[in-house]
């Protein structure tokens, strides 16, 4: 039985793993917010993280002690939206959005890490048998 | 891409802002200063600077790394200030006849600093160093709960 490789771990570490990017995303866009000529960058990885945890690729092993190979690529996207402008100055960095996105950024990566927490919590439970 | 470069790209945001805030200190002391610079053996007035912004392009080490183990993480580093640079506008002229550096017709010329203009500038710098923070403060809040996992 898989203890700590399971899928919900690894689905954890994952939103994790972007929802930081998404963070430097944001803090970039903050730095940047009166920059001329600076486009804002968005980070999507909800869509494609389906489509990550979906494709699996195998090591071929031929040995048991043989190990898979690492998942750290998350399937997470940095992408720019060149088509709107909210200063003269050629910048689209909308400040209240920005904002607004770093507060659920934060909601959600706590409730992942609680959410982590709580898995090894039950872990603990069954380690220590009901005690 | 390293742990802290979301923290790098607020502080070099707040390095910047500051230095905004520092320029701005720098025109609104200097708004009625006449003897600024010696040019050609004549005293000109004080000529308002401004902080030129763009975004942080340098290239560190561990960028090329990821690239080159093909785990791109595009996130920016941040903003720099690439050069301080002075208002070309005309001074303004005042007639003060009793002035030290007044010329022949008893106009002196002052400063191109707009008192009001600064403050807006000021006020812009300031809020703008205030959303960083914020920003900063996030990230240490989200890395602080990481190091709660499993506790």
């Amino acid at each position: 039985m898989e203890l700590f490789s399971n899928s919900t771990f690894r689905v954890l570490e994952r939103g994790l793993d972007g929802s930081q990017l998404r963070q430097r995303a944001i803090s970039d866009n903050i730095a940047n917010a009166g920059t001329p000529n600076y486009q804002a960058k968005k980070v999507s990885f909800k869509h494609t993280l389906n489509e990550a945890m979906g494709t699996n690729l195998e090591a071929n092993k031929t040995n048991a002690k043989h190990i898979d190979f690492s998942t750290t690529n998350t399937g997470t996207k940095v992408y720019t939206n060149p088509h709107t402008t909210y200063n003269h100055n050629g910048n689209n960095v909308d400040i209240d959005h920005e904002m607004s996105e770093l507060a659920k950024n934060q909601i959600y990566y706590n409730a992942l890490i609680d959410r982590m927490n709580g898995r090894f919590q039950s872990l603990q439970t069954v380690i220590r048998g009901g005690n | 891409m390293t742990l802290f470069s979301g923290f790098n790209a607020s502080a070099s945001a707040l390095t910047t802002q500051r230095l905004r805030m520092d320029v701005i200190s720098s025109n609104m002391a200097n708004a009625e200063t006449t003897r600024a610079r010696m040019v050609d053996g004549e005293w000109t007035p004080y000529r308002r600077k401004m902080v030129v912004v763009e975004p942080n392009q340098k290239q560190p080490f561990s960028a090329f790394l990821g690239n080159a183990m093909k785990q791109k993480s595009e996130a920016g580093t941040g903003v720099k200030a690439s050069a301080i640079v002075e208002d070309q506008n005309p001074f303004k002229l005042l007639y003060d006849p009793t002035h030290p550096d007044a010329n022949e017709d008893g106009y002196v010329e002052m400063p191109n600093v707009d008192p009001l203009r600064e403050m807006v500038d000021l006020m812009t710098a300031t809020r703008s160093y205030e959303a960083n923070v914020t920003s900063l403060n996030a990230t240490k809040n989200m890395l602080m709960k990481a190091l709660e996992i499993g506790r």
